[in-house]
Parts: C-alpha cells; sequence; structure tokens
C-alpha cells in the first residue's frame, strides 16, 4: 500500500495508532493479543478437521468449535 | 456456511486450506450475529444511557452512537475481532491463488474466442480511491498483484467472507435487484445496459439472464478483476463486454443506454467522483431510461446506532468514502445529476437466495415494503435485505 493514508474526513482523533491500524482498547496490545488468539484457534481448528471423518457436518463442527472456545467473550448467554 | 463457487475459476483448496476458510466463515458469522447482538444489548444499556448522562441528550447521529460506543467492552471485543477476521478472509485464499494462477491463465486463454470480451488500456492510471488504499483490508486493493490474481482474490476472498449470504456465485445482489426491477416494471425492456464499477462482474451477469436481449457492457478502474471477470463470464456462458474505464469519465456518446447501474460501488468514490459519476450516468441514458444502485442504506432514514453499526466500515475497514457517502441524501445527488425529483425512487429488496422468488414478487408489487427496515439492511446477518435507489430520465 502507499505511504498515504485515506481516511473519513471526520474519524475521531485517536482511534488509530502510530502504524495506522486501529486501536480499540485502553491497552493497545490487547489488540494485538486478540490477533494472536483469533490465528491460534483457527491453525487449531485446521489440526482438528484433519481428524474428522469424512462424513462429518464439518460446518457444524466449526461452529461448536467456534462457540465453545470464543464462549467467555459473550456477555449474554442464550 | 462455506460457499464453494459454482464455476470453473474456483478455488481448488488443499484439505487445511478449506479448513482455513471454514475457520474464518464462521468466526465471521460468530462476530456478525452474537458479538453483534452484545453489541446492541451493550448500546442500550452502557454507551447510549452513559452518552446521554454526560451530553444532556441521546445520541442523534452516528457520530453520536460511535463515541458513545468508544471504549465499551463489547464494542472493543466485536471490534478488535471484526479487524483480524477480515485480515485473516484474504489471508485464507492467497496461497491457492498464487498455486492456481497457471491454470487461470489457460483458462482465460481457452476461452479467448468465446463470445464477449475484455478492453484494457495500458496507459490507464486507476484512481487513487481503488489502488493507494488496501479498500476492506485488502492487500493490493484491487490493482495490485500479478496478472488476474486480484481478481481471483476478490472472488474466493468474498466466498469466505459472504458466509453463503451473498449467492452461490456472489450474485444474489445481481439477481435480487434483476428480479425487483422486471417485477416492479414489467414494460421495461432495455438493450443496452451498463454496469458502472463492476469489479469482476458476479452482480453484473445476472442483468443479462434478465434481459438476455440486452448487451451487456462492464466497467472498472481495475485491471486485473476486468481480465477475470471476462474469463469468469464466459466460462458462465455469458456475453459481456468488459472495459477499462472510469465511471466519472464514460466514453460513450450521449444516449446510449437504457439502464445504468452499480452495486456496492458508489461508496467507494470521493463525493466530487460519485456527484460526476451521477451526471455521466443521465449523459449516456437514453430518455426513458434508468438509473440504479444497490448500495448501503442513508444514514438520514436510520436510527443512530443501526447507522452506525453500517459506518464501522468507514473508519475501520478502510472505506474511507463509506461515511460520507451514507451522510448524503440519494435523492439529492440524483437531482444534482439532472435527474427530476419526481423521477427518483427507492426500495428495499429481500435476498432472492434467502427468501425466494415470492418474497421479491411480494416487495415489487406492494408500496408498503419501500421503507428502509433499520435493523437489517445492508448487513450481511441473518435477514439479509438489499437497499436500492434510482431514477429514470425523462
Ligand atoms: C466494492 S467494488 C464493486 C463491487 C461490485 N460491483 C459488486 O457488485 O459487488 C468497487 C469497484 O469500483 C472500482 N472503481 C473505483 N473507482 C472507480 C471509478 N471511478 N470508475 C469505475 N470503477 C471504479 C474498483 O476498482 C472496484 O472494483
Amino acid at each position: 500500500m502507499s505511504e498515504e493514508r485515506q481516511r473519513p474526513e471526520d474519524a475521531p482523533k485517536g482511534i488509530y495508532g502510530p502504524d495506522g491500524e486501529p486501536i480499540f482498547f485502553a491497552e493497545p496490545g490487547v489488540d494485538r493479543m486478540m490477533a494472536v488468539i483469533m490465528n491460534l484457534a483457527s491453525e487449531l481448528w485446521v489440526e482438528r478437521e484433519r481428524y474428522l471423518p469424512l462424513d462429518s457436518d464439518r460446518d457444524a463442527e466449526a461452529k461448536a468449535f467456534i462457540d465453545r472456545v470464543f464462549a467467555p467473550l459473550r456477555e449474554r448467554k442464550e | 456456511m462455506t460457499l464453494e463457487l459454482q464455476h470453473a475459476m474456483k478455488a481448488t483448496p488443499t484439505a487445511d486450506e478449506a479448513a482455513r476458510g471454514r475457520f474464518v466463515s464462521g468466526i465471521r458469522s460468530f462476530i456478525l450475529n452474537d458479538l453483534a447482538a452484545d453489541l446492541g444489548h451493550a448500546y442500550q444499556t452502557r454507551a447510549a444511557p452513559k452518552f446521554r448522562a454526560a451530553n444532556g441528550h441521546d445520541p442523534k447521529t452516528s457520530g453520536d452512537a460511535h463515541k458513545a460506543l468508544r471504549g465499551d467492552p463489547a464494542f472493543n471485543i466485536y471490534s478488535s475481532m471484526r479487524v483480524q477476521a477480515q485480515k485473516m478472509v484474504w489471508a485464507s485464499v492467497s496461497a491457492g491463488v498464487e498455486r492456481d494462477a497457471k491454470r487461470l491463465a489457460e483458462l482465460e486463454a481457452q476461452t479467448a474466442g468465446q463470445p464477449g470480451s475484455v478492453q484494457l488500456k495500458p496507459d490507464f492510471i486507476p484512481p487513487r480511491n481503488a489502488s493507494a488504499v488496501d479498500v476492506h483490508l485488502m492487500p493490493g486493493s484491487y490493482t495490485g498483484g500479478e496478472g488476474m490474481a486480484a481478481g481471483a482474490v476478490y472472488d474466493r476472498g468474498l466466498a469466505v467472507f459472504s458466509m453463503g449470504l451473498m449467492g452461490s456465485n456472489l450474485d444474489d445482489i445481481g439477481l435480487s435487484m434483476a428480479a425487483y426491477i422486471k417485477r416492479r416494471y414489467p414494460e421495461f425492456a432495455p438493450t443496452a445496459m451498463l454496469d458502472t464499477g463492476c469489479t469482476i462482474g458476479h452482480n453484473s451477469l445476472p442483468w443479462k439472464h434478465a434481459y438476455p436481449e440486452a448487451k451487456l457492457t462492464a466497467i472498472d478502474v481495475a485491471a486485473p478483476g476486468l481480465r477475470y471477470g471476462s474469463t469468469r463470464a464466459k466460462l458462465q456462458g455469458v456475453e459481456a463486454d468488459f472495459v477499462q474505464m472510469a465511471s466519472d469519465e464514460l466514453d460513450f456518446p450521449d444516449a446510449s443506454f437504457d439502464l445504468v447501474f452499480s452495486s456496492m460501488f458508489l461508496h467507494e468514490l470521493p463525493k466530487k467522483v460519485r456527484a460526476k459519476t451521477i451526471a455521466e450516468a443521465y449523459r449516456v441514458l437514453r430518455p426513458g431510461g434508468l438509473m440504479l444502485h444497490m448500495e448501503l442504506p442513508p444514514n438520514g432514514q436510520m436510527a443512530p446506532f443501526e447507522a452506525f453499526y453500517l459506518d464501522w466500515d468507514s473508519y475501520y475497514n478502510n472505506e474511507p468514502y463509506y461515511k460520507g457517502y451514507r451522510d448524503e441524501d440519494p435523492k439529492a445527488v440524483c437531482e444534482s445529476g439532472g435527474f427530476g425529483a419526481d423521477d427518483y425512487f427507492q426500495f428495499v429488496v429481500p435476498s432472492i437466495g434467502i427468501y425466494g422468488d415470492e418474497a421479491v414478487t411480494q416487495a415489487a408489487t406492494s408500496d408498503a415494503a419501500h421503507a428502509v427496515g433499520a435493523e437489517t439492511t445492508g448487513r450481511l446477518a441473518e435477514g439479509v435485505m438489499w437497499f436500492g435507489f434510482g431514477a429514470w430520465k425523462r
């Protein structure tokens, strides 16, 4: 990408870090940790899928895996 | 949930790549349904009351809702995960596209003689809105990479991104829009149609199915998608001419089309370019012709939270012009392009792939269905509805 950054004209101050990435958590490292956690979960799922029986419903298994692993992030339990 | 495209240029993923794509579609579904519900609840119970206490009034605009949500834990989790999931979308398809480069080039060569064409202009310089920003975090944007790669990345990435909600060839918007227009205006019979900002033509092709007698031209500023899209169209047996051209400087004579349309396009244009695009559409339309745009619904017709929910992409998904577009009044934009105030119309059409033919017919034949449904319109989650607006040229 180019050095130039195009941003919405009314972007509030302070929502991007010095590297141009958006910042959400008060401690910006947490945003990066979140990305690491998602990458790890994805890698783990790839390993998991290798051992699933051929006739399994992989989409449903993936959904159950994601719901289980990320459940602590939900505010309202269903 | 995971979508396998139904054409010959589709991905041929290794087992690991398929698993990775499945995870990304799944995590997006978790974010856009489950975490989005938490976000809505957090807005009502925490963010909006806090805003009210500090400002003496409820959030009134998308910008107010944004301010209210910044710093809320549910907003932080939703947003941080959505950004990473978007990066994972593109990452999940890049190796497969690289591996398939030769096969895609062979398909292009094999179909070279089939009806349809692609015209690229070697000296054409794509505008910076399409080349100098990684739009929706897509590395290299529409113009980067080798050969047709950017087109293939877009097609395969969108397949992962769509979670199966955008049609089997990512053509649900085109299918829904064309079906709506055909049913609402049964006497309309175009002979020449122009899609502006077609990318890979996925939503252009349904219009040729709807009006097989009409000639279809699809333009874009980015060469990789045009090359890829032309081959993709030929492989599906659809005749179309793909041309490298900017929507704000159309190289067509006045009054040369009956239909000028676009999908998810106007929000990627800087304001001045967008205004010129509408004026150019007016110029190249014949009297009695129709300009039609499928787009995100305007902020002026939505409640603050719902408005910001869509505007999120502008700030955090590299869509710099999206908020400016959504703040505009589409009717006023059409009028400033030359269309008459009485010739404007807008509508919401249910996704034909999800709700079926009958639902589209119902929307097209009842005026009651024309309000912007604040809840789900424009969102890619359960309950997909598409917003469209347009104007007739007298
Ligand atoms: C989000 S994509 C459009 C998607 C597509 N129409 C669909 O139905 O999903 C936006 C496209 O607009 C193109 N574009 C940007 N500026 C343009 C301009 N001035 N004229 C024509 N195309 C342009 C980009 O290259 C990109 O392919």
